[in-house]
């Protein structure tokens, strides 16, 4: 990837900008050659904006390009969900129906941590005294019960006002089937307070249960005053520079959106981070030389403190239609709701747990051995950093089974004493166990493993998915290390390891689509229903979906729809998705059969003849971005040509394995285990039965079977 | 297994551990995802669990804290009465009788063999709280004076054989209850949740094999009594007593005394309920087994968060005392409304502990279910409808925080039921769902804030039962903190506005409405002291 690129006479560039908490990444790909080239620059926390701009600066810099010659630029951001999480989201408003001002204090009503009585919810992100009901209330038919009162709203407008509010969320009951009060309510606030932002619930989520719906337009509402001006700072000095494409970002279900409609809509920017993660391991699994291998991953991002883990079908991740910002890390979804603020907006279903290189592992009072949620972190960090760190993590024990090279860490930037691990296992886990020191670090990392093993068959056995289908994409640095082990446990045949681990989240914004979703709740009875009101239903929403594609200037033959119906039992609450049928007449028929057929798949029962009901119609109106296309890697000259030298590692025994120079790889080489393949960025661990090859796209292709 | 097995290894014991949990994680997503009355899809009253073939609990899924050990005493004592032997693969059986160690008879516990190349490996059950099992008023619940009047009894009975429903046993059910619909749903997801766990458990039993599997559950238990031991040892050991009332059993308005002798000794805790009330014709009684989940619930919050819930943490706890009280209830009691008993014990529990663990008591909390339950003519859709909810309230102060606001408390866990959920579905409208200002206690850490729902019945006139309590003890303060607000229950609340007793089943006309208003937490410490801060936005948000 880093070869000297072959000058076209006219290079173009695609820009991504990958805005870390330490680095901010800058991703170039020209466009004709494919070549790919990486400037890190240091994140600016005061200012992300700055650190975007200084990357910037260094790539055109670096790499000889003029502004003029972008023609395609994407930015991944976590500004939106450190606005919630740090307390620093815009003092908002917000008016409801009269006689349910509350329903952000009230909440779920539970408490999401059963046996902690000094558990707390979390703070409603709109205190009390800037939470105002207005005369009006709409039934469930969508019949009027009392007209909206314009002057009590224009009041509550002209307090929030006063009373410091930088915007206004409205969120009637039922506005999701007829948002005729909130539209008008806007109106009134406009008029009454001009200039103020104002959020309406039947906007960014039309979906029913108002809850959830009110605390994403809440979420919003906090997030437009402080994520909009820095959008729009961006798209000036960018638009100053004269820069030749506009901006985009991306959501948290992994597609992109304009510059424009994210100012709007930052509630869709609050998992961009992690989603670009995952679609960038997507894309790199989907350049093999051979595609069919990796059209369908697991891809494993293991950090210092967590491991994340999603799954990836023929380049589309699996989603989740909501998820809570600001809540801790479990991946348990039955119970320990409300812990964060709900938010009901597609997004990629990732499942986290603490368990990462820095996770510290302790006997604990009952005797058994555990590893993390707590993390030594970057400081003091693992004993074997030498930064004052006392407790056994994860990558002690990496080191003292000879993994790492403690000369060789993040490409020898920083030393490892392998000698403080040794000291910091045998006190905490190998004496308390009776063990040897290898044989305690042994199962320090079996127990990691283990965990993310579990993580691994939570978002696919549990869903009714066989892993065995699937090739494990890791990343992170740690990711590499484990990722054999674990794909083995799985019964997995293979293990694509990226070129560049760390990158895939920057790589990832140039390898999506340009994509809105949009949701209407209907909830009628199948049968009540005919073809006409449902297609009416859906054709309206496409046609707001292709608009919002011609705003972000997606030309015609690139735009493209998918439609999906949410069906369940009369009386059931949690809706199957199934893709809607292009037949005018035929539509309901076939959406009830597809829909009693998945649900005795899911379920193991299904009634042939009890009513069924379609809850929500979604559309996701895509435009289609080309993939960047990476040139080929340099032909190898045989993994001998990369070997390093041979150290001691201990697998199940201590054996002495080869050590290869990554950098020093190239297409076709081929490396059979036991060996250890270093590089700058992580270290992967090939056991013995495993054989590695370099593919022409740059991964290494593991094959683990016998 | 051969006495000279060797101890299993740390590796394989954590992941077994984590196995387990998972599984009965993912019955709970089943019974979730595939359940059909609001009170299991939304609110969640329902909790899964695995047993050994000792019948020992395993692994628990964190749902409902009072299901923790009524599920522990009923699984096993179902499968014995109804004999190990008869239960072959994908087979199962339902049973819900309150006098057999379970709850109350909405808590319908289906219970399934898991196994193995014919060889049973343990069993999987899971307690669901039904909408209605029949009896004298919606929901099942109302002021009666025997079991028999509070819906269809189950002892242990055989639903399924070999995967197949037994669909005459399931016609006689449906039969009896009335939201025959919901309640095959809710039964349907129970048997399905079986189902998806069996699966999961027998392949970690192929995978690590069934003599590994028991050698775990030997550990695991041991390694959690352990720790429970430990942790209840390093607590202050003693005895301490305390006494308080329920406001009346609902036929007459003479308090019920509650006493609780709890003692911590020897790494176990103890609860006495000698000198309580005899038992009542009423359902304000609770069982052994409910009184039981208030002690574990309070043990469980003293112990390590990281303690797994099985046999070996429950094997540290015990009720003792004499049955016939109105907290240690026997057959013929009625039992619909037991959990209010135990509730008010939960904070009794606590109140008797606050002398020896002053800086890690609350006070007191709402204390209360608040179980209303209602049906009648639905005329929109046609047929009968039944809802039943229960509302949050005031949590109590802790000694270094206010009382969490709108919470549901203790033992209880449930969710509320969205608006506007509730409104596509039956033929009823809430006109106000609010904090109650200045309900909750005063104090330097002031009590949690009590909730009010208003229900209107737009289309057509309904049967309405309350079955609560708290309109005349307030929850308390400690430490100088004064006293959460009262319950109140008011019919025609923006009218004639009538006080309602606590425990009442009252015809609504159409176009009427009921008001429930449920208790504020107590506060902790003396108000002087209240940080001005505090009391300033306490002020400004009209908390108090």
């Amino acid at each position: 990837m880093d070869a000297q690129p072959a000058r076209h006479p006219h290079p173009l560039y695609r820009i991504g900008v990958d805005i870390g908490g330490t680095f901010t990444d800058v991703v170039v790909v020209e466009e004709h050659s494919g070549v790919v080239q990486v400037v890190k620059v240091p994140t600016t926390p005061a200012d992300p904006s700055q650190g975007f701009l200084d990357g910037l600066a260094a790539a055109f810099a670096r790499f000889a390009i003029t502004p003029q010659q972008v023609v395609f630029a994407v930015h991944g951001t976590t500004i939106a969900t450190n606005t919630i999480i740090e307390g620093q989201g815009a003092a908002a408003g917000l008016i409801t129906s009269a006689g349910f001002s509350d329903v952000l204090e009230i909440a779920y009503q539970t408490r999401p941590s059963l046996y902690d009585i000094f558990y707390d919810k979390p703070r409603p992100l709109v205190p009390r005294w800037r939470c105002i009901g207005v005369p009006e209330r709409i039934a469930a038919d969508g019949a009027v019960l009392t007209p909206l009162d314009e002057a009590a709203v224009a009041a509550a407008a002209c307090r929030l006002r006063d009373q410091g509010a930088e915007a206004i969320a409205v969120a009637f009951l039922h506005a999701y089937r007829d948002p005729t009060h909130e539209r008008r309510a806007a109106a009134v606030i406009a008029a009454a307070v001009p200039g103020l932002p104002v959020v309406l619930s039947s906007d960014v989520c039309p979906e029913y249960r108002e809850y959830p719906r009110t605390s994403t337009t809440v979420v919003n509402a906090v997030l437009v005053p402080k994520v909009g001006p820095y959008i729009a700072r961006l798209e000036q000095r960018l638009a100053a520079l004269g820069l030749g494409s506009g901006l985009h970002l991306m959501t948290s279900s992994g597609g992109i959106i304009a510059a424009a409609t994210a100012r709007a809509l930052p509630v869709h920017l609050v998992e961009s981070g992690p989603a670009a993660g995952v679609i960038g391991a997507a894309f790199v699994a989907g350049r093999l030389a051979r595609p069919d291998l990796g059209a369908r991953i697991l891809a494993l991002d293991i950090g210092g403190t967590t491991a994340k883990v999603a799954l990836v079908d023929n380049g589309v991740p699996a989603l989740a239609d909501s998820f809570e910002v600001g809540a801790a890390a479990r991946p348990t979804t039955t119970n320990g709701r409300g812990q964060g603020y709900p938010v009901k907006t597609p997004v990629i279903s990732l499942v986290e747990i603490g368990a990462g290189g820095g996770s510290i592992a302790r006997i604990d009072p009952g005797g058994a051995l555990t590893i993390g949620p707590d993390s030594a972190g970057a400081v003091p960090g693992p004993a074997c950093y030498g930064k004052g760190g006392e407790r056994p993590t994860l990558t002690d024990a990496n080191l003292v089974l000879g993994r790492l090279d403690p000369a060789f860490f993040l490409g020898g930037a920083l030393p490892l004493d392998p000698a403080r691990a040794d000291a910091a296992i045998d006190r905490a886990v190998a004496r308390p166990l009776g063990l040897s020191v290898v044989a305690a670090a042994q199962a320090i990392v079996e127990i990691a493993n283990a965990r993310m093993i579990a993580a691994l068959e939570f978002i696919s056995v549990q869903r009714g998915i066989d892993p065995r289908d699937y090739a494990l994409v890791p990343s992170g640095g740690a990711g590499p290390l484990h990722a054999v082990a674990v794909a083995a446990a799985l019964g997995l045949a293979t293990v694509i390891v990226p070129p560049t681990p760390g990158l895939n989240s920057a790589l990832g914004l140039l390898a999506s689509d340009v994509k809105h979703d949009l949701v209407r709740t209907l909830y009628r009875r199948t049968g009540d229903l005919s073809p006409a009101a449902l297609w009416s239903a859906l054709d309206e929403m496409a046609a707001s979906g292709l608009r919002l594609l011609a705003d972000n200037g997606v030309p015609p033959e690139r735009r493209e729809l998918r439609l999906e119906a949410e069906l369940c039992y009369v009386g059931q609450s949690y809706p199957l998705t199934l893709p809607v049928p292009a037949e005018r007449d035929g539509v309901l028929a076939a959406l009830d059969a597809a829909f009693r057929a998945s649900h005795r798949q899911k379920y193991g029962f299904a009634s042939p003849t009890e009513p069924t009901l379609i809850a929500n119609l979604r559309v996701s109106a895509i435009g289609r971005v080309d993939r960047p296309a990476p040139a080929a890697g340099r032909p190898g000259s045989g993994a001998a040509a990369a070997l390093k030298g041979w150290r001691n590692v201990c697998f199940d025994q201590p054996t002495d394995t080869p050590v290869y120079d990554r950098a020093r790889l190239g297409t076709g080489d081929r490396i059979a285990g036991p060996a250890i393949i270093e590089q700058m960025d992580t270290t992967t661990v090939l056991p013995a039965g495993a054989t590695a090859t370099v593919d022409a796209s740059g991964s290494i292709v593991i094959d683990l079977r016998r | 297994m051969p006495d000279t097995a060797p101890a299993l290894d740390p590796v394989t014991f954590e992941v077994l551990r984590n196995a387990v949990l998972n599984a009965t994680e993912e019955m709970a997503l089943t019974v979730r995802r595939a359940a059909y009355s609001t009170n299991i899809k939304t609110r969640a009253d329902f909790s899964c669990a695995f047993f050994d073939t000792k019948l020992r609990c395993i692994a628990q899924s964190f749902a409902q804290p009072s299901h923790l050990v009524a599920m522990a005493t009923i699984t096993p004592n179902a499968v014995r009465e109804y004999g190990e032997a008869r239960f072959g693969p994908g087979d199962a059986i339902l049973v819900n009788d309150p006098h057999r160690g379970s709850s109350h008879l909405n808590d319908i516990t289906c219970i399934a063999p898991v196994h193995l190349d014919g060889q049973c490996i343990g069993y999987l059950a899971n307690m669901a709280h039904h909408v209605d099992v029949g009896g004298a008023s919606p929901a099942s619940l109302g002021l009666n004076r025997e079991l028999f009047q509070e819906g269809i009894i189950i002892p242990p009975t055989r639903i399924a054989t070999g995967g197949s429903i037994d669909d005459n046993l399931l016609g006689l059910l449906l039969a009896n209850v009335r939201a025959p619909r919901e309640t095959n749903g809710d039964l349907r997801a129970q048997l399905s949740a079986n189902f998806v766990g069996a699966a999961r458990l027998s392949g970690l039993a192929r995978r690590y094999g069934a003599a590994t599997l028991a050698q775990f559950f030997d550990a695991l238990i041991a390694h959690t009594e352990r720790w429970t031991a430990r942790d209840l040892a390093a607590l202050p050991n003693g005895s301490w007593t305390a006494e308080t009332f329920r406001d009346d059993d609902g036929f007459s308005d003479q308090p019920v005394r509650l006493r609780a002798r709890v003692t911590i000794a020897d790494g176990r805790i103890s609860l006495d309920l000698t000198g309580s009330a005899p038992q009542l014709a009423s359902p304000l009684n609770c069982t052994r087994t409910m009184a039981a989940c208030a002690l574990a619930f309070v043990a469980r919050c003293l112990v390590s968060p990281d303690i797994s819930i099985n046999s070996g943490f429950l094997a540290r706890i015990a009720v003792i005392g004499p049955d016939g009280l109105c907290c240690t209830a026997q057959r013929p009691a009625p039992v619909v409304g037991g959990w209010e008993m135990a509730q008010k014990l939960t904070e009794l529990i606590w109140l008797a502990l606050h002398p020896a663990l002053p800086d890690r008591v609350p006070a007191s909390g709402k204390a209360l279910i608040v179980n209303l339950g209602f049906g009648g003519e639905d005329p929109r859709r046609g047929g009968y409808y039944c809802y039943m909810e229960t509302i949050a309230g005031g949590g109590g102060a802790r000694p270094d925080r206010d009382g969490p606001t709108a919470v549901q408390t203790n033992l209880h866990n449930t969710e509320n039921a969205p608006i506007e959920e509730v409104e596509m579905n039956y033929p009823i409208r809430i006109v106000r769902y609010g904090l109650i200002e200045g309900s909750g206690g005063r104090g330097r850490f002031r009590g949690g804030l009590g909730v009010r729902r208003d229900f209107e019945f737009p289309d057509a006139a309904c049967s309405f039962t309350i079955f609560s309590d708290g309109r005349r003890f307030a929850p308390w303060g400690l430490d100088g903190g004064g006293p959460g607000a009262c319950a109140r229950y008011v019919l025609d609340p923006d009218g004639a506005a009538r006080e309602l007793p606590s425990k009442v089943t009252v015809m609504v006309p159409k176009g009427g409405r009921v008001s429930v208003q449920t208790p504020g937490g107590g506060g902790f410490g003396d108000p002087a002291r209240r940080d001005p801060a505090a009391a300033a936005d306490d002020a400004r948000n009209r908390y108090l």
